[in-house]
């Protein structure tokens, strides 16, 4: 230890003489600059000397610690860091050894100045890449020391920053000396990311530097800022398997720091990852935020709503790699929460908001996943969150169990998904495996839900932002004043009004006579119809919409069941649909006499119009109001020039070269017009496949397969029951009337109908080849099916001219 | 050449405000800080002691003993080799919440890991946890029980001193480094490796 004596120096190595003499005489001197560019010298040419050298400075390196004697310490750490940096040989490895031991020796120190020259050594050796493995340097003292100086808790403002920058600093060369390099310590170990990334969120949720907006020039020595820096170093260099073990501390930060309400620092921290984090690997934390959610399911909804909006931020920016493989795993995840959700039935009015925000969150998610996704995967996620219904699940679920608070939920969720699909054909908007449980919907019980339906079926429909424009049933003089953006229909989307019109058909003329319907649900309607008559205005399928009309104005004229503002709306929505469909057609004469109607309702039936049925602030408030009111006193009893007449419109038709003769046969058939008056629900097993078997233009197979499971034995058997009794003049009726459509319709239209048809039968064709998992069940269903069917109703046979069309 | 034969991690647990800060800086500097602030995440200190004529240095890590740096503290006691859980004798509510420290412990620190249970504030009059229920606590557990004031300097040399000789006394009887994982000695004498201080 006293080998610094003059008169021994020529005993000892040569390298400790050039060591000792690095160091001056005072202190304040400096390190002598000529004695270190010597030693530099010196271990360049014998570099087996280094680690000597490492050790012997290593040494007096300790004596100056131990002393006090701070200046020789900074002097002997700059020869270190001289040393370090010039020499780049095989035994560098050893001299590290020493180095690094003097780092920890100042890091030990309680000097923050000393503290500080450490770190500053230490990243300069950070970024040096040895070539050499070093496998038993561990780092678990410099992860723990810079951490701890993160998180600093001097007194001394200034020097608390310096400390805590220098940390990160620390952090950022461990971060880079060790994440290249197989061979060295593993950083991502929970271990060390435990203590690592909680230091740098520590840092980054500075609500000082936070408030500070972007404009202003940001100072870049703040720790916040540089906690921010190492933060997207280290996510960017993270790899797959690496990513968790950051994202895992992240989110246990954000619970203990409770920063998930408010969620701005949750939502920054987020996004820096999700922007920083290599774009393949986005969704793992997409997934762990989900997992996370699921931690939380019995936590406060505050919390939950703040974890999805940050999911919802996140899934925005990672776009396209949102989803991952997983695409309904992410869906059933969220729809689970919404579901645990709507369980959650809080008695306190509080805590139920919270819930209703919470929804609205997961809902306004699922809306932004199902955006990253292609088209055709929306209208698949559309049918998943279809797939949630009871009505949708097995038979013995129906029991009506389902929170109708969850099914309006999902409603929202498919409006959400459907708002971000962009129609471009219909077949491909609407596959009947999608359309048809879609309609089926559109008669569910609640009225609030149906217009929740029409909303779904506008937005898919709309392709040109009609749809503001009709919100409301007006009945202008002049149509344009609608400034409606109309443009022709396209020979693929005739061809699926062929197919499917009547399927939208039916359902809007069964909705119509909903007893439940409020104004919004007219008015939803209205907006559905006009839609339709936009987007498809082919002269053929308004024929059809007109059709449509007069059928629905027959209906309410004939029942005896609709209340007398239910008929009203009707009647006025009815007028305000042929004026528009009279200007999409551009029949004068039609319009003409539409507005011949209008003026004599004017007159004389003033609740006709939907000024007045459909101005909320003249509704009668008591049943007995109604009665006695003057303004309904005629529409028990409404005249024929008030109506619109079938007559009169095939005139004008036929006037203007159309062909009108197909519009005197009403398609709408009210087979079981008693039974809608007692259950509302008008869908039930039976029912449905009576549809199918009423409807000429329907695609039975195509139904069939997609309910399959609701063929039951007992449906059918109730089915050949009644099919033989109350069925039956309607069954006479309609074969009468198919004979009609074949002998009248046109060639084309005989067509299209037979090729849907057999479509469908190569369709389902393939469906039951593919179907492996139960093909004998699944056949023997089929078979009972066909055979059931044509054994109990001769519609069946009558539809053997369509085959030969072929 | 090293400065010592032992290095040995410490970390010191509790709720906040039951004065872990004031022992370690009793102990490493010979003051008490009045107004001592509330510790934020992890703070380190060192101390080389003499035991037996051998240098033992004990690395102290002083955690926060607020519920929201938990993660991070946790983080700290999985490599510990003796740990020392400091209650308030004044605060009913910090000796309340020991089962939860315990159970902590169990989760995160390593199976040998040596602990001290610490009744801190005997100076204070309001005594609320007689000796005799920290005791029985302690032994309940196999613990080290100890009452300590950081103010007046009593018992908190022994307290280290002691923890310092149970740690030495166990790395000589299993005749292993303190490090069971130090299989590279580095270049000096010592067979101690101060990066090598890692076990989980």
């Amino acid at each position: 230890m006293t080998g610094c004596c003059v008169c021994c120096s020529a005993l000892r190595p040569r390298y400790k003489v050039l060591v000792d003499n690095i160091f001056p005489e005072d202190p304040q001197d400096g390190l002598v600059r000529i004695n270190m560019e010597k030693l530099t010298f010196y271990a360049l040419s014998s570099p087996e000397k280094l680690d000597r050298i490492g050790q012997y400075l290593e040494k007096r390196l300790n004596r100056e610690v131990k002393g006090h004697r701070i200046e020789f310490v900074f002097i002997a750490m700059d020869a270190l860091d001289q040393l370090l940096v010039s020499c780049h040989a095989q035994s560098l490895n050893l001299f590290v050894e020493s180095f690094l031991k003097m780092v920890q020796k100042l890091l030990e120190c309680d000097e923050p100045e000393l503290q500080i020259s450490a770190t500053a050594s230490f990243v300069k050796f950070a970024n040096i890449e040895e070539d050499t493995p070093s496998y038993h340097r561990r780092y678990d003292f410099f992860v723990s020391k810079f951490s701890s100086m993160s998180h600093s808790g001097l007194a001394k403002e200034e020097t608390r920053q310096k400390i805590r920058r220098a940390g990160l600093h620390g952090l950022q060369g461990l971060v880079r000396k060790t994440v290249s390099d197989d061979l060295q310590v593993n950083i991502w170990d929970p271990v060390h990311m435990d203590k690592i990334v909680p230091s740098l969120l520590f840092n980054m949720d500075d609500p000082s530097f936070l408030a500070t907006d972007a404009e202003s020039p940001r100072d870049e020595e703040h720790p916040s800022y540089i906690a921010e820096i190492v933060f997207r170093d280290l996510i960017c260099r993270a790899s797959y398997s690496s990513i968790k073990s950051v994202v895992g501390p992240v989110l246990i930060h954000l619970d203990n720091h409770s920063l998930w309400v408010p969620n701005q620092f949750a939502v920054k921290c987020f996004k820096i990852i999700m922007y920083s984090v290599q774009a393949q690997y986005g969704y793992i934390v997409i997934t762990s935020l989900l997992e996370h959610l699921d931690h939380h399911v019995k936590s406060d909804p505050n919390i939950k709503g703040g974890i999805v909006g940050v999911l919802f931020q996140a899934v925005l920016i990672s776009a396209g790699g949102s989803i991952g493989t997983s695409v309904l795993e992410v869906f059933n995840i969220l729809l689970r929460h919404l579901r645990i959700s709507v369980d959650n039935k809080s008695q306190n009015t509080e805590m139920r908001n919270k819930e209703i925000e919470f929804e609205d969150e997961v809902i306004n998610t699922i809306g932004q996943f199902a955006n990253n996704l292609p088209d055709y995967q929306k209208i698949e996620i559309m049918m998943f969150v279809m797939g949630k219904f009871p009505q949708f699940t097995s038979d013995e679920d129906v029991g009506g169990a389902m929170d109708s608070q969850l099914q309006m939920n999902l409603l929202k969720t498919l409006l959400k998904v459907a708002t971000k699909y962009k129609t471009v054909t219909f077949s491909n908007t609407f596959p009947p495996e999608f359309l048809h449980p879609l309609l089926r919907m559109s008669l569910l019980d609640d009225p609030q839900m149906r217009v929740t339906v029409q909303n779904i079926l506008q937005t898919l429909i709309d392709r040109h932002n009609n749809t503001v424009k009709l919100k409301h049933v007006v009945l202008p003089a002049d149509v344009s004043q609608l400034d409606l953006t109309t443009e022709k229909a396209s020979r693929q989307d005739i061809l699926f009004m062929k197919k499917s019109g009547m399927q939208f058909y039916w359902h809007i003329y069964e909705n119509m006579q909903m007893s439940s319907n409020k104004v919004d649900n007219f008015e939803a309607l209205f907006c559905t119809m006009s839609l339709l008559a936009i987007e498809l205005g082919d002269a053929e399928i308004l024929l059809e919409l007109l059709r449509l009309a007069l059928d629905i104005q027959k209906m309410v004229v004939t029942s005896a069941g609709l209340p007398i503002t239910h008929k009203c709306a009707i009647h006025g929505l009815i007028a305000a649909y042929i004026n528009i469909l009279a200007y999409l057609s551009s029949i004068s004469s039609l319009a003409e006499y539409v507005q011949q109607v209008i003026e004599t309702r004017k007159k004389e039936a003033k609740c006709l119009l939907p000024d007045f049925a459909y101005n909320r602030n003249n509704r009668p408030n008591r049943l007995s109001d109604l009665e006695n009111s003057e303004d309904y006193r005629s529409s028990d009893l409404v005249k024929e020039n008030c109506l619109f007449d079938q007559n009169k419109i095939a005139e004008c038709l036929s006037s203007s070269g159309h062909d009108a003769s197909r519009l005197s046969s009403s398609f709408i058939q009210k087979p079981y017009n008693a039974e809608m008056g007692g259950v509302s629900r008008s869908i039930s097993d039976i029912q449905s496949i009576n549809i199918e078997i009423e409807s000429v233009d329907g695609s039975p197979s195509t139904y069939r397969k997609q309910y399959d499971e609701e063929i039951t034995v007992e449906s059918l058997k109730k089915m050949l029951a009644e099919s033989s009794g109350a069925n039956k003049d309607s069954e006479d009726k309609r074969r009468l009337e198919i004979l009609e459509t074949f002998r009248t319709a046109p060639f084309e239209e005989i067509v299209a109908r037979s090729e849907a048809k057999s479509n469908h039968f190569h369709n389902k064709l393939n469906e039951i080849l593919d179907n492996v998992e139960d093909p004998s069940e699944r056949l023997l269903t089929e078979e009972d099916d066909e055979t059931g069917s044509q054994a109990t109703i001769p519609v069946f046979q009558m539809q053997f001219p369509d085959l030969f069309v072929y | 050449m090293e400065d010592y034969k032992y290095l040995f991690k410490v970390v010191l647990i509790g709720n906040a405000g039951v004065g872990k800060t004031c022992l370690v800086r009793r102990f490493t500097e010979g003051l008490f800080p009045p107004g001592q602030g509330a510790t934020i995440g992890v703070d380190f200190m060192i101390k080389t002691v003499d035991v037996d004529g051998e240098k033992v240095k004990l690395q102290i890590w002083d955690t926060a003993g607020q519920e929201r740096f938990r993660s991070i503290t946790q983080a700290y006691y999985r490599s510990a080799n003796a740990l020392i859980l400091v209650y308030d004798v004044c605060c009913q509510n910090s000796f309340d919440s020991l089962p939860q420290w315990l159970n902590e412990i169990e989760l995160y620190a390593g199976s040998k890991v040596l602990t001290f249970l610490v009744g801190n504030k005997v100076d204070k009059m309001s005594k609320e946890i007689p000796t005799q229920i920290g005791q029985q606590f302690a032994q309940r557990y196999d613990m080290t029980f100890i009452e300590t004031s950081a103010k007046e300097c009593e018992n908190v040399e022994k307290l280290f001193m002691d923890i310092a000789r149970g740690l030495t006394k166990r790395a000589r009887d299993l005749n292993l480094q303190p490090e069971e994982n130090n299989e590279f000695p580095s270049g000096g004498s010592t067979p101690i490796s101060t990066f090598s201080c890692c076990k989980i």
